[in-house]
């Protein structure tokens, strides 16, 4: 699903990633570690086409995204749920219209879109505050509606940054037990964290990073 | 079709939040196509005025006053059959004579002393439309004078002269006037859009990580654009009217006084269409250069 052959990304001269190699298997639920500057939003970004590669090939479902045209690049993300560290809701659109934004680029039919977004909401237990809008929820909320947006497409991977970062322990534990669903239910997820508590409890693998380099790749389905 | 929806909501929306810029660029617009569309207006009815003028042109040819009566009529026929002769009428001396007599009652006693009638016959010529510009009038009136029998060839040239040359330079003047000022529309309308999309910058970012095409992302402002260079354009021609009234007002009595039937006309259906087509046009260019020249929208 993923492949990744002796990437580095620099900036400013600084390697943010260097020579990393790394597989992902469809279906695999991978947690990305490290301290902070280690490279794990650089290496999302990669995989979403965010950013380019400064060396190595990158496969993404077997389209190599270091080469891919800008113009492909809409097609490609609409394969994948991102879950921002920051959310990007749009604040003057309900958590419905931020949910069926995907759809609504993608050109799904409003009988479709209303279908999928009660899902999606159910999904993340927020279906209640369909017509808040998100300055009015909380941070975790917000989370959800973020989550609920990623996965309306049935995306076949989901990618994370930081999705419990400032968030309770238990509260993030709920956001975990989210992920393992998706994961059941046949996605590819990748989370990027720090957070000790969340490895422990989640007992996947885990690939950690150090200044941009791969220290370790170990854990459950290893 | 619920995409085209949203598209059309959106820009409407961007146009409504930012009601000052947009205020004030339909305004600017306006007035610079309204600059315009007076050069327009200008040029349009001189230009009537001069196809006027050349459809009333009559070439007078003065005969020799010793051509009998044969030879006016196999001159008639020559002349007749010239391919840029529409028609023609014979004037004879003595007709003539009685035109001045009834044209200046006052200057009759100017003839009385010579005796003879000093005026000579002519033929008054109406040209063939196609050969009524000043150029064809000349050479064709030049050809004739060579033939056998022709005294002299005159028509009003000078006059129809003067308005061509008058609206040669006009129609420059609206081509400069009309490049500079859709210059200044587009630049104004590609100001107002950049300021929109710095605006939602943040979120016009999020609609591309979701997997927005740059087509889809940008298509709202386009549509804003195109609207704002329709609604100045629709203002500019709204001016215009009012002005026009006002300028016929003013004009009316006294055209009427000095004998002069106004010919002034405003914008027929089509130009006025064409007009904000233009303005359209103008406001889809700008938002297109804001989008996608300088300081342009990342896809
Ligand atoms: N846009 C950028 N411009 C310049 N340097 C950058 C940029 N993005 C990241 N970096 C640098 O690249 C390195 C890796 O950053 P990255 O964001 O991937 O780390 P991270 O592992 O996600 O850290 P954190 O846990 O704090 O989020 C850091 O040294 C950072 O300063
Ligand atoms: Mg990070």
């Amino acid at each position: 699903m993923i492949q990744l052959f002796h990437v580095s990304k620099y900036y400013d001269r600084r390697p943010a990633l260097s020579d990393m190699t790394l597989q992902i298997e469809k279906g695999e639920f991978v947690l990305l570690m490290g301290p902070s500057g280690a490279g794990k939003t650089t290496l999302l970004k990669l995989l979403f086409c965010a950013e380019r590669p400064d060396e190595g090939q990158i496969l993404v479902q077997g389209r190599n995204v270091a080469r891919i045209k800008t113009s492909q690049v809409p097609a490609l993300r609409r394969t994948m749920g991102f879950v921002f560290q920051d959310f990007k809701l749009l604040p003057k659109k309900s958590v419905f219209d931020n949910v069926a934004l995907p759809l609504l680029v993608q050109g799904v039919s409003s009988f479709d879109t209303r279908r999928k977004v009660a899902e999606a909401l159910k999904a993340v237990g927020i279906d209640h505050k369909k017509e808040s809008r998100p300055t009015m929820l909380s941070a975790g909320e917000q989370q959800r509606v973020c989550i609920a947006r990623a996965i309306v497409n049935g995306p076949l991977m989901l990618l994370a940054d930081e999705p419990t970062g400032n968030m309770d322990p238990e509260l993030a534990g709920e956001i975990m037990e989210l992920f393992k669903t998706i994961n059941a239910r046949g996605t590819t997820v990748v989370i990027a964290t720090h957070n000790r508590q969340v490895v422990e409890q989640v007992n996947r693998r885990v690939v950690t990073l150090v200044q941009g380099k791969l220290a370790s790749d170990e854990g459950a389905g290893r | 079709m619920r995409r085209l929806g949203y598209l059309l909501r959106e820009a409407l929306t961007n146009i409504r939040l930012n009601r000052t810029t947009t205020l004030v660029a339909v305004a600017t617009t306006a007035f610079t196509l309204a600059c315009f569309g007076v050069f327009l207006l200008l040029y349009l009815n001189l230009r009537g005025m001069v196809g006027s003028l050349q459809d009333d042109i009559k070439v007078i040819v003065y005969l020799q006053d010793n051509l009998t009566a044969q030879g006016v009529t196999a001159l008639q026929h020559q002349i007749k059959a010239e391919p840029e002769v529409l028609s023609l009428t014979y004037l004879s001396k003595a007709q003539a004579l009685a035109d001045f007599h009834a044209q200046f009652p006052d200057e009759s006693h100017l003839l009385e002393g010579l005796g003879e009638n000093p005026l000579p016959a002519s033929f008054v010529v109406t040209l063939v439309p196609k050969f009524r510009s000043s150029d064809a009038v000349q050479r064709w009136s030049d050809r004739l004078r060579s033939v056998p029998g022709v005294a002299q060839v005159q028509y009003s040239r000078e006059w129809i002269e003067n308005l061509a040359v008058v609206i040669g330079y006009l129609e420059l003047a609206a081509v400069a006037v009309g490049t500079v000022l859709s210059a200044a529309s587009v630049t104004i309308i590609a100001n107002t859009i950049r300021l929109t999309v710095y605006a939602r910058r943040d979120e016009i970012e999020i609609m591309r990580l979701i997997g927005a095409t740059g087509a889809f992302i940008k298509t709202p402002y386009l549509l804003e654009g195109s609207v704002l260079g329709a609604l100045g354009a629709g203002l500019a021609l709204l001016l215009l009217k009012g002005g026009f009234e006002l300028f016929i007002d003013q004009l009316g009595p006294t055209g009427r006084f000095l004998g002069i039937e106004t010919g002034f006309r405003f914008f027929p259906a089509h130009i006025s269409f064409l007009m904000v087509l233009a303005g359209l046009v103008l406001g889809f260019l700008g938002s297109f250069v804001s989008l996608f020249g300088f300081g342009k929208v990342r896809s």
